[in-house]
């Protein structure tokens, strides 16, 4: 009696996956079974989840064991090839921070300075506008301007970042540095 | 701080011996007052932003390819009859891209060679000169560096598209010697200085650029030391530095601007005064 339920133990892990449970759609497409590309859809989507293998969509290469033993030469030096990138990325984190210290100490020199030499100047400086607001000046400007063009002049907002500032790609643009660019009067 | 405090002692003694007052004079040291109310002026620092990711550097690129090469070893099987139609000319080009990106991370000689028939090569070969053909384009991408940095054109906005470079402008000062320095200019009664700056950017290089002043707080200030003389008094003159961003357009310099540049920081130390990149270096990008 032990005996038989110690062989039923010790033999192949049968799936513990219920009949109902079972997804059939990991099985190979058969041609006149409906939309092709559905059936690989749903192959993708939803691997086999009877768990009979160590992964669902499949393992390694088979020589995975000689290959990565080409690509790492030792398990040393991995550790040190990490840890210099650890210390590169340390080193422009660090660079990077110390500039941004610089700029702030500058501006905060700048604006003890400003305080010192002229407080009303100052307190124009550290007052915070509403980009929403249009001053008067604007207003009227856009009155007269067609529809468009007032768009345009509206859409360059104090205090936010202008549409057009790009932000740097891999490659230069075709056309490269727009130098025929006309001007759109605004008001200071 | 000593300098400060016998300052004061010999200004109190100096009171008490003209005046008489018993007054005395204040125990904390008072800062050194101007002789005269300084003169302010507005300056722009025009910015145009890097136009192009910056270039990784060599260990960056040999990291990046052992970690590609340890991914390329361990990654899953990819589920190429989901991506490629079985038997497509797509199949058959990404197939022979990724034997030749396999001999490049494994060398040609790691991987045993499949038993491709010279019949079932020339066939794969034909393949891929037909989808070349089909697939042929103008479109080809320019190049990252910009002739105007071969040429060492200074007036060009498309040099240096890594770098965040700077408009200095060449002006005749007093002494009638020619000053690079930032655009700058006195703010009129009644006007923030932050408007004074653009006005003056106006007013020195023309209308032509679309530039956008970033904020009303400026980002730095020089004070020139006054050389101390027993003439009369000079008041010291301040200059703010207002942040601005160049997005089209080009300087269009008035006439007594006699040159401009658009130059790097390092460019800006070799052609600005010893004291002015002093106190303006620590408020300009590094790279």
């Amino acid at each position: 009696m032990a005996s038989s339920l110690l062989a039923w133990c010790r033999a192949r892990p049968v799936s513990l996956t219920p009949a109902a449970h079972v997804r059939h759609y990991a099985k190979p497409a058969d041609a006149n079974a409906g939309d092709t590309r559905l059936i690989l859809i749903r192959r993708a989507l939803y691997p086999g989840n009877i768990r009979n293998r160590a992964s669902p969509t499949g393992t390694w290469r088979p020589d995975v064991r000689q290959t990565i033993q080409r690509a790492i030469p030792s398990v040393q030096a991995h550790h040190t090839i990490e840890r210099a990138w650890l210390l590169h990325r340390r080193l422009v984190r660090k660079r990077r921070e110390a500039e941004l210290a610089r700029k702030f100490e500058c501006m905060k020199n700048a604006m003890d300075e400003l305080k010192r030499v002229d407080s009303r100047l100052y307190s124009e400086a550290n007052k915070v506008e509403d980009p929403r607001a249009r001053s008067k000046v604007e207003m009227e400007k856009m009155k007269q301007l067609p529809a468009l063009e007032a768009r345009a002049f509206d859409a360059r907002v104090r205090g936010l970042f202008p549409r057009e500032m790009r932000i740097p790609a891999e490659t230069p643009s075709k056309n490269g540095w727009n130098y025929e660019w006309k001007p759109i009067e605004r008001p200071l | 701080m000593s300098r400060l405090a016998r300052r004061c002692e010999r200004l109190s003694r100096n009171l008490a011996t003209v005046a008489s007052d018993p007054l005395p004079s204040t125990s904390s040291p008072r800062p050194p007052r101007p002789s005269s109310k300084p003169i302010l002026y507005s300056s722009v620092i025009l910015n145009r932003a890097p136009i192009l990711t910056p270039s990784p550097t060599t260990f960056e690129r040999a990291f990046y390819a052992y970690q590609q090469r340890i991914r390329r070893a361990l990654h899953n099987p990819f589920p190429s009859e989901f991506y490629f139609k079985q038997g497509s000319l797509l199949e058959a080009r990404f197939n022979s891209e990724e034997r030749f990106r396999e001999k490049v991370a494994w060398g040609p000689t790691y991987a045993k060679e499949e038993d491709l028939s010279p019949e079932a090569k020339a066939a794969e070969q034909a393949a891929m000169d037909q989808m070349a053909l089909q697939e042929k384009s103008d479109d080809k991408l320019m190049p990252r560096v910009h002739p105007s940095d071969e040429a060492r054109d200074y007036h060009s906005l498309d040099r240096k598209g890594r770098r965040n470079i700077y408009l200095i402008i060449q002006r005749a000062a007093e002494d009638g010697q020619l000053v690079w320095e930032f655009p700058q200019g006195q703010p009129v009664e009644d006007e923030l200085l932050h408007q004074a700056a653009q006005r003056e950017l106006y007013a020195h290089c023309g209308k032509n650029m679309d530039t956008w002043i970033v904020a009303r707080k400026p980002i730095g200030m020089y004070k020139p030391s006054i050389p101390t003389t027993t003439s009369t008094p000079t008041p010291e003159a301040i200059t703010f530095f207002f942040k601005g961003h160049i997005m089209a357009g080009q300087v269009n310099p008035e006439k007594f601007v006699k040159d401009f540049a658009w130059v790097t920081k390092q460019e800006i130390e070799t052609r600005v005064r010893r004291a002015y990149w002093e106190g303006v270096k620590d408020m300009l990008s590094d790279h």
